[in-house]
């Protein structure tokens, strides 16, 4: 191992003076579920590495009709009871008790593809996230967030800080399709919130996730469903674009034709799940 | 490359130990202090053999820097033996054949544990899933699975 200083900040403002001070040598870490595996392999190879658990970043507030949900909470923190209910499924099926006792929600949103389930419901959410340097700060929506693979909008001096959920004010549904039950790789992840009125579709949100370079919103077949009634005929529509809209990829989980049948086969189902609640 | 002096609770012991940046609780349990309950697997977090408990709840110990857990308490199988003869998760796992390498038995043991000290009344699919980051590849998971309804039975006053 060649770390040379391994940085523990007692605080948010004492990170990212260190962040300020030390640029992008610095490698940030908050749960060490995706940054320790690369060290332990030699893949990854930092002089220095600055550690998030004790910068004072774990904490869940309910204000104002959101969720203020601290970077470094852990994922398991997120199974509790008070927790928005897509969002404690979500955790469910993010990892293994170890891990996520250890992964933290703002973690979530730097892992690669097929992983991170959690941050597919966070999407569909609409939640924001709140970026900060030393002297200064900003709230990106999380649609906004990521520009490629492994590639977001967060600069060398930033960090993740907070992530705001706003509570849902309609349906929510999430589904992770995998090989297994448990700990698996996704095939594909879907996290949808839909608001009805009149038995029409009036607002839509459909995230995807291990389809792309980073979690998606269909944006397609988002507009395909406004204005809808939930029917047989608007729900294969909108999974046929759904489909044809995402960005699937082949690993040794599944091949990118066999993810794309998934995301209209899962969204049918997530779909139908609505109407069968009536 | 500075060396730092960690303090931290093993087995309800306080302990001292000299390290490098960076290093794993896993590192400091098996080459510093000769701990080695806790398997080295995978060192990637993914096959649960070095699993310990820390304030009560399972990490993978490969993916934990030692400084992270400066005061906290933790819990390896070692921790979990009594002076004379098993813990009764232990007898379990013994009397099932839950065992045959061994080399995932003290993470699928603290893993269990953890369980049982939370839910003493687990049903088959909660301990499934609990013990679903810990792999085993000689058992098939059924005797592991008898085992952990076994320890619980026992636990709860029930006879062997």
């Amino acid at each position: 191992m060649t770390v040379q200083s391994y940085y523990l900040p007692g605080s948010l403002a004492e990170a990212t003076a260190l962040l300020a001070e030390q640029g992008p040598a610095l490698l940030v870490m908050a749960g060490g579920t995706v940054v320790m595996p690369l060290i332990n392999e030699g893949i990854s190879t930092p002089q220095k590495v600055m550690g998030l658990r004790r910068a004072g970043l774990n904490y869940v507030r309910h204000e104002d009709g959101a969720f203020i949900i601290g970077a470094t909470t852990p994922l398991a923190r997120l199974l509790e009871s008070d927790v928005i209910p897509m969002l404690r499924e979500a955790a469910r099926h993010t990892a293994t008790w170890s891990i996520r006792n250890m992964g933290t929600v703002g973690g979530n949103l730097f892992v690669p593809p097929p992983a991170g389930d959690l941050a597919v419901a966070l999407l569909a959410l609409d939640a924001e996230v709140k970026l900060v340097r030393a002297g200064g700060e900003r709230i990106v929506p999380l649609s906004a967030f990521w520009t490629g693979f492994l590639q977001t909008v967060l600069a060398a001096d930033e960090l993740v800080a907070e992530i705001r959920v706003p509570e849902p004010g309609g349906l929510t549904a999430f589904r992770k399709f995998g090989r297994k039950q448990a700990n698996t790789p996704a095939i594909v992840t879907l996290a949808v919130h839909l608001v009805m009125a009149d038995r029409r579709v009036q607002e839509a949100r459909v995230a995807l996730g291990a389809v792309g370079p980073h979690p998606l919103r269909a944006r397609q077949a988002e507009a395909a469903l406004i204005g809808q009634p939930l029917d047989t005929a608007t729900i294969a529509t909108v999974a046929e674009l759904a489909a044809a809209e995402c960005e699937p990829f082949t690993d040794a989980i599944a091949s990118d034709w066999y993810r794309r049948r998934m995301v209209k086969v899962q969204l049918s189902r997530v779909l139908m799940s609505f109407v069968a609640e009536g | 490359m500075a060396a730092t002096i960690v303090r931290f609770f093993l087995n309800g012991r306080p302990t001292e130990v000299m390290v490098r940046p960076l290093m794993t609780l896993q590192t400091v349990l098996r080459e510093v202090l000769g701990y080695t309950a806790t398997k080295a697997g995978c060192k990637q977090g993914g096959c649960g053999s070095c699993t310990v408990l820390v304030n009560g709840e399972p990490m993978v110990s490969c993916l934990l820097p030692v400084e992270d857990v400066a005061d906290q308490e933790v819990t390896t199988l070692e921790g979990l033996t009594p002076a004379e003869g098993l813990h009764p998760l232990q007898q379990a796992f013994f009397e099932n054949f839950a065992t045959q390498c061994g080399y995932c038995t003290p993470g699928m043991i603290v893993v269990a544990k953890a369980l049982l000290d939370r839910n003493p009344h687990p049903d088959r699919a909660t301990i499934i899933e609990a013990l679903s980051g810990n792999y085993c590849r000689c058992t098939g998971y059924e005797p592991i699975i008898r085992a952990v309804e076994d320890a619980a039975h026992r636990l709860n006053g029930g006879r062997p």
